[in-house]
């Protein structure tokens, strides 16, 4: 897997809505004036309308570009029958940070392995701050890179680099998926993503709350969690995996621990965690073993004990003094440092720490980098960025500010048609079956289906991250690390 | 004057002191984690190279950026002044960076004021790249012994308006400020660096470098250099390259010296307490902040050291409650004042203090409220008495090895070890350990410990020590017949060997003892069945407790573990795996791998079973710890390990995996953290006391500790059966679901079993029996005073369940939190009672007599024990905001 030209990413393969109507911004409608003619069908290119038996039905009202479409149905109708109007469903999805657009477009790209064409904003989102608020900018000049195939740039990252005797790792796309676990989602959500991560060469996390047999298959690209419950963690779990991460602490709640709530420990879940089915389990929110960097290193040298070759990584959030973390993790002997902003988060964390807690990641990932640099030990560690990452933009964005690479966890639910409704906490009645216990509701979803939805996913990204770099003139991801000048804030231009 | 007008006056007329220090926000820039810290008080003055080992054992808490040590009471002929120079004199110690600045510095800080009565520069090594490592130079030492002159301390005492305040507490404070102006003048933490005051005490120093601490005892040639207490700190900065030493510990108030490990995480608000009472650090440091504050309780305010100490390490909640009324009126005043200068977060302290009012030195280790740091403390008594204080428990074992190596009266073992609980109403988190002057005598102190309320800890008196240098040695005796051992080894009977040689201790000299164990080792080399009844003898009689009469029972333990220690090493190496030696060896089946020979590491052939690991060289950590060793061991199919010479080597058993059922380690020697910490099926047996992190994660197997186990013990625990013959430290057992069932001799410090997920116990689930009990100096077990004086207990728990030895009913519901306590049944007395077996097998803590006999009588186990249990019926709220229950 480590040799580029063996690598192969896996084909986008067109992985339509479970749902029968996905939502989609416009609506079209078609009055009983329609004669039938079969215009619409021949003209609009994407699919919208369809003609069966001598009937022509609008089946795809989400593929419909609106208003911004060039050549527009509604006008070319001979007998005026077609109508668009704003969905108003839309309207009602999303929040300021995954605005109904960015889902749109992100259940655009998990459908096609395509960017969106035009119509809907895949870029930035409207939270009014972090990477809403920066831009990449492309310095007018025409890029010489754009003869180059898109394989020639590199956008792969080697995660370890420490000159030790671990894992050598390298994942193929800057990008691996964060800690889900067993009982905040489902096993199928859980399977699907490691499915992922292996036919993209990357990794996936299994999260505090155990690791399921069903994820066996992918040992090789999971990562398991120590985190504060110690959760499932057994030996044997720490010796399978090629990674294993501490979580000090989420970005999305830092200082809060965890709380999986009582009516999500199923007797599955509890079976996973050895617990006890109904109640509350809590993680607490330091590590009790933990709280020191001697003792963190104590803990590290442990990991090491039980799984030499083991690459480990630090997931702290994001306080005033997290270079000195950074560091500390360094010395310590971690390999990665992952640091989780405020931003992200599911519905499980709540709003009062999401908004109150810790520093902006966009300000914590410079302050790492440069620190590292300074202390001359910036090539040695691995510097993941997470936490309200959505967009291929916002990836682009956080390297430019001095991460490696970056871990996402809500992106990966939206593709699987997560719809931010937000009501992850309160149970396991995940309308969508995604983050959910209840064995009725993760039959909403098949493996299959969620693994390619991911899939398509990554692959836009992977595409989008090229067209950037291609356009910034750079053949290599790591020639992005840390190059603040290819960005600018609206609020200090 | 009033006391308090002289205290409002001191601080009101710091005020010039700290006016013109620029308006800067001034915040710790130098924060560091935790790091490791030592400290012994000896009753006569030791050579500076017994920090030096135990230094050394804690590298892996510093990283080199910063070692310190501070050394009090010395000889006054080692330094070349009158006794009554060292004894009235200020020690001013300069560090000086730039040696420029130095004239300068003298004409306006030393020559006006001082009256200086010997002054020297510190001799050093000429290259400090000798030293493999060293990469800053240190610092250049000048030192002054220094008395203010009468006219400036005149003027001092009127400008300053201190009439009302004692001349030579006046003095003090003359000496504080004016190291305070220096420091001021000369040292910038944000810019230039020239020279600074390390130390300006009475009768001690402070030296710190870029380095580790040892070195600053290589560097200074301190090897020889005799004092009465030693303090060392080992660094762990993680912001900056380059390093100064004014950063590292200790750090001075006045006459004492502080070593902090931990971190506090109100900086700011302490740092703000003090400004309010003009005081400002200058080093930037959370420890500079420390010592401040203790110089500020101790010297201006005056308060008695336990006040000092409830200032910074408050009781809190249930702690409070159970102090006496009058206790607590003082303590609430004192909360009330100082809360805001108590540090918040993982901190501890060794301080090194002259209380030069009282002509006494003094050793002080002091816990924070939460016990968020590890510490132990240990005392040896006899000819020559020796307080310890440590971060690790081989701190305390190497320094001990370090100085019996070159005095015979001092053992290699401590008459007690124990850990504080820090703000606790049973000792205050902290002790003290005093050395007072005997008859007159400066140089041979009288030591003793008492905790913070000032309770003694005692030793036995009347029980003599083991002399090593007393004409005896290991081999010249063999020949003497002792008594006749050969039935034990011929019937192979182990039991009725330890019988036999533990009731000879009455009678028996410390020589003839000594031949029996010769005797014993003897036999121990012929053959596998007579090593097993050997090594199990010799096991029992370090692991069980019994009386020793009029011997002390850490000698009886220093010979036992000589006499293993040579029977270990006395076996083949793995370098012939041919079975000829086997026959040569009289068939016995161990094997002896050591660091030298670690190479040669193989499978077991035919006919060897037990692999003996000699952990002595091993690093604690890493790739070349034996830990790793073990797993290569095990991979090549040995499932036997004896280890033995541990200096605090971590992670035994980790590593091995699931299905090890068949494996068997026995812990000889100071075992490090993370023992057994995953395991998953296999045994260890742990011949002494475990320290911290010990058990986290395990699913499976069997754990037997013969002594005390460190905080966090089995930690996010599955399952496993544990046997501990002692206490645990804070928060054991937090965390642990699936099925663990361990018994508990002692008691713990506090939060035992938080947010316990352990199932219902009588269906497969786990629990913990707490026996609240201890051994007295006869060996006889005894109830402690409270079964748990802890705060918290089986706080959030959702399953499990505790059964608690407490007849008198000291549990009660004020320490639980979404528990409840019921009365025994008969089927939880059946539940538990195998366990109660195992444990009196292992530990000879009887069921009948023992744990049942309640002021003598024999009682009903439901009248004995109590059982803890999460509360049923209701969920606990999810949100906690609930305010009142409809």
């Amino acid at each position: 897997m480590s040799n580029p030209n063996v690598f192969q990413f896996p084909e986008a393969v067109r992985t339509r809505s479970r749902f029968r109507n996905p939502i989609g911004k416009f609506r079209v409608n078609r009055t009983g004036d329609c004669i039938a003619c079969g215009k619409c069908v021949e003209i609009c290119p994407y699919g919208v309308h369809v003609k069966r038996r001598g009937q022509v039905f609008v089946e795809n009202n989400y593929l419909c570009l609106g208003t911004g479409c060039p050549e527009p149905c509604y006008k070319a109708c001979p007998v005026q029958a077609l109508s668009v109007r704003r969905n108003p469903v839309f309207d009602t999805l999303g929040d300021f940070r995954w605005t109904n657009e960015l889902l749109a477009g992100t259940w655009y790209m998990a459908e096609f392995g395509e960017r969106p064409l035009a119509g809907l904003e895949y870029k930035v989102g409207n939270s009014g701050g972090g990477f809403d608020k920066l831009r990449l900018i492309f310095k007018g000049t025409r890029s010489c890179l754009e003869d180059i195939t898109d394989d020639d740039i590199d956008v792969s990252l080697e995660l370890n680099r420490r000159d030790d005797n671990a894992h050598r790792i390298r994942i193929e796309i800057p990008v691996y998926g964060g800690g889900m676990s067993y009982g905040s989602v489902s096993v199928t959500t859980m399977v699907s993503r490691a499915r992922a991560a292996a036919a993209l060469g990357t990794f996936s996390c299994t999260g505090e709350g155990g690791y399921p047999d069903e994820l066996k298959p992918y040992d090789d690209h999971m990562i398991t969690q120590v985190a504060t419950g110690l959760f499932g963690v057994k030996e044997e779990t720490i010796q399978r995996v090629k990674i294993v991460e501490f979580k000090y602490a989420q970005g999305a709640k830092p200082g809060l621990g965890g709380h999986l709530l009582g009516d999500k420990v199923t007797p599955g879940v509890a079976r996973m965690r050895e617990a006890v089915v109904g109640y509350p389990l809590f993680s607490p929110f330091p590590f009790h073993s933990v709280y020191s960097v001697e003792d963190h290193k104590k803990h590290v040298d442990w990991i090491k004990a039980i799984n030499p070759k083991a690459l480990v990584s630090v997931k702290v959030s994001t306080p005033t003094d997290v270079d000195m973390v950074a560091v500390g993790s360094y010395y310590a002997g971690a390999h990665i440092i992952h640091l989780d902003g405020s931003y992200g988060g599911t519905g499980a964390a709540p709003d009062i720490a999401k908004k109150n807690i810790a520093m902006p990641i966009e300000y914590a990932v410079p302050k790492v980098h440069r620190f590292l640099q300074e202390e001359g030990v910036r090539d040695k560690m691995t510097v993941i960025a997470s936490g309200g990452i959505r967009t291929p933009h916002d990836v682009a964005k956080i390297i430019a500010l001095g991460a490696d690479g970056v871990c996402i966890g809500t992106a990966d639910l939206v593709a699987l048609e997560c719809v931010r409704c937000q009501n992850c906490e309160s149970g396991r009645g995940c309308a969508r079956g995604i983050a959910t216990t209840d064995p009725e509701l993760s039959e909403l979803m098949n493996i299959e289906w969620g693994t390619q939805r991911i899939i398509n996913m990554y692959l836009a990204w992977l595409r989008e991250l090229i067209r950037i770099l291609k356009k910034l003139g750079m053949k290599s991801i790591k020639e992005l690390v840390g190059r603040t000048d290819c960005l600018i804030h609206l609020d200090y231009m | 004057m009033e006391r308090k007008e002289v205290i409002s006056r001191i601080i009101e007329s710091r005020k010039p002191l700290v006016q013109d220090l620029p308006g800067r926000i001034n915040y710790e820039i130098e924060a560091e984690g935790g790091c490791g810290v030592t400290g012994f008080a000896c009753s006569v003055p030791v050579r500076g190279k017994h920090i030096f080992e135990p230094s050394k054992q804690m590298h892996n808490r510093g990283n080199g950026r910063g070692g310190g040590i501070a050394a009090m009471g010395f000889d006054h002929n080692a330094l070349g002044v009158t006794k009554e120079v060292l004894e009235e004199d200020y020690i001013l110690q300069i560090a000086v960076l730039e040696e420029g600045v130095m004239s300068d510095l003298e004409n306006r800080f030393i020559k006006p004021c001082f009256r200086v009565d010997f002054s020297e520069r510190l001799s050093h090594i000429d290259d400090y790249r000798d030293i493999p490592g060293m990469i800053v130079r240190p610092p250049e030492i000048r030192r002054y012994f220094v008395r203010v002159k009468s006219n400036v301390l005149d003027a001092f005492v009127n400008e300053t308006g201190l009439k009302g305040l004692d001349r030579r507490k006046a003095e003090d404070e003359f000496v504080y400020r004016n190291s305070f102006n220096i420091n001021k003048t000369f040292y910038d933490a944000f810019g230039k660096q020239h020279a600074f005051v390390v130390s300006h005490g009475r009768n001690f120093i402070i030296l710190k470098i870029v380095g580790y601490a040892e070195e600053v005892v290589q560097y200074y040639k301190l090897e020889d250099f005799r004092a009465h207490v030693w303090i060392a700190h080992q660094r762990y900065p993680t912001k900056g390259r380059v390093w100064h030493p004014g950063g590292a510990h200790p750090f001075v108030g006045l006459n004492e010296a502080l070593v902090h490990n931990g971190d506090f995480a109100n900086y700011r608000s302490v740092a703000e307490y003090l400004r309010q009472r003009n005081i400002y650090p200058l080093f930037l440091t959370d420890t500079e902040v420390s010592a401040l504050l203790f110089d500020l309780y101790s010297r201006t305010y005056d308060y008695p050291l336990e006040y000092v100490i409830e200032a910074l390490a408050p009781t809190m909640e249930r702690d409070f409650d159970q102090l006496p009324i009058e206790k607590q009126k003082i303590y609430r005043a004192i909360q009330a004042t100082h809360i805001h200068g108590s540090p918040d977060g993982p901190w501890f302290f060794i301080i090194a203090r002259n209380d030069t009012e009282n002509k006494r030195l003094q050793l002080i280790g002091i816990t924070d409220t939460s016990m968020l740091r590890p510490q132990v403390f240990a005392l040896h008594d006899g000819e020559v008495q020796i307080g310890l204080v440590c971060s690790e428990k081989q701190a305390i074992d190497a320094t001990l090895k370090s100085l019996a190596e070159e005095d015979p009266r001092v053992g290699t073992v401590a008459d007690r070890y124990w850990n504080a609980r820090g703000g606790s109403y049973t000792d205050g988190g902290a002790f003290v350990f005093n050395l007072e002057e005997s008859d007159g005598n400066y140089l041979e102190r009288k030591l003793t410990c008492a905790d913070k309320f000032g309770n003694e800890i005692t030793i036995p008196t009347n029980q003599s020590a083991y002399i090593t240098d007393k004409g005896y040695s290991l081999r010249d005796k063999e020949e003497k017949s002792g008594a006749d051992l050969s039935v034990f080894f011929h019937k192979k009977q182990p039991d009725l060997l330890y019988e036999y040689l533990k009731d000879r201790i009455k009678d028996f000299s410390y020589e003839d003892f000594f031949d029996s164990l010769m005797e014993v080792k003897t036999w121990a080399s012929r053959g596998n069945d007579c090593f097993e009844t050997a090594l199990d003898a010799l096991s029992r009689l370090i692991d069980r407790r019994y009386p020793t009469y009029n011997k002390k029972r850490r000698s009886i333990l220093q010979m036992i573990d000589r006499t293993l220690d040579s029977i270990f090493r006395s076996f083949p190496s793995l370098e012939t795996p041919d079975s000829s030696r086997n026959r040569e060896n009289n068939g016995v089946s161990c094997r002896l791998i050591d660091w030298d020979s670690r190479d040669l590491l193989r499978g077991p052939v035919e006919g060897e079973d037990t692999l003996i690991i000699d952990g002595s060289l091993f690093p604690p950590e890493g790739e070349d710890c034996e830990s790793r060793l073990i797993v290569d061991a095990y991979c090549m199919g040995w499932r036997r390990f004896i280890v033995f010479g541990l200096k605090g080597q971590r992670f035994h058993g980790c590593g091995i995996g699931p299905d090890s059922g068949d494996v068997r380690i026995d812990i000889y020697g100071s075992s490090g953290d993370y023992l057994g910490s995953g395991i998953d099926g296999l045994s260890i047996y742990v011949h002494g006391n475990a320290q911290d992190q010990v058990g986290q994660i395990m699913k499976s197997g069997k754990m037997v500790i013969y002594g005390d186990t460190g905080q966090t013990f089995m930690y996010g625990a599955k399952g496993g059966e544990v046997y501990v013959m002692g206490n645990a430290a804070g928060r054991p057992l937090i965390n642990a679901v699936g099925r663990p069932r361990v018994v508990i001799n002692g008691t713990c410090l506090d939060y035992l079993a938080e947010s316990f997920m352990a199932g219902d116990p009588h269906n497969g689930g786990g629990f913990v029996v707490l026996n609240g009990m201890e051994f007295n100096n006869d060996g006889t077990v005894i109830p402690q005073s409270v079964s748990y004086p802890g705060s918290n207990l089986f706080s959030l728990a959702s399953g499990g369940a505790i059964y608690v030895r407490d007849p008198h009913r000291t549990v009660d519901d004020q320490q639980l939190n979404g528990g409840e306590i019921v009365p025994l049944e008969r089927r939880d007395w059946e539940l538990i009672l195998p366990y109660l077996q195992e444990n009196e097998r292992l530990f000879g803590i009887s069921i009948e007599d023992d744990l049942l006999k309640v002021s003598g009588e024999r009682k009903d186990p439901i009248e004995v024990y109590r059982k803890v249990q999460p509360k049923r019926g209701e969920t606990i709220a999810e949100d906690g905001l609930e305010e009142w229950n409809a």
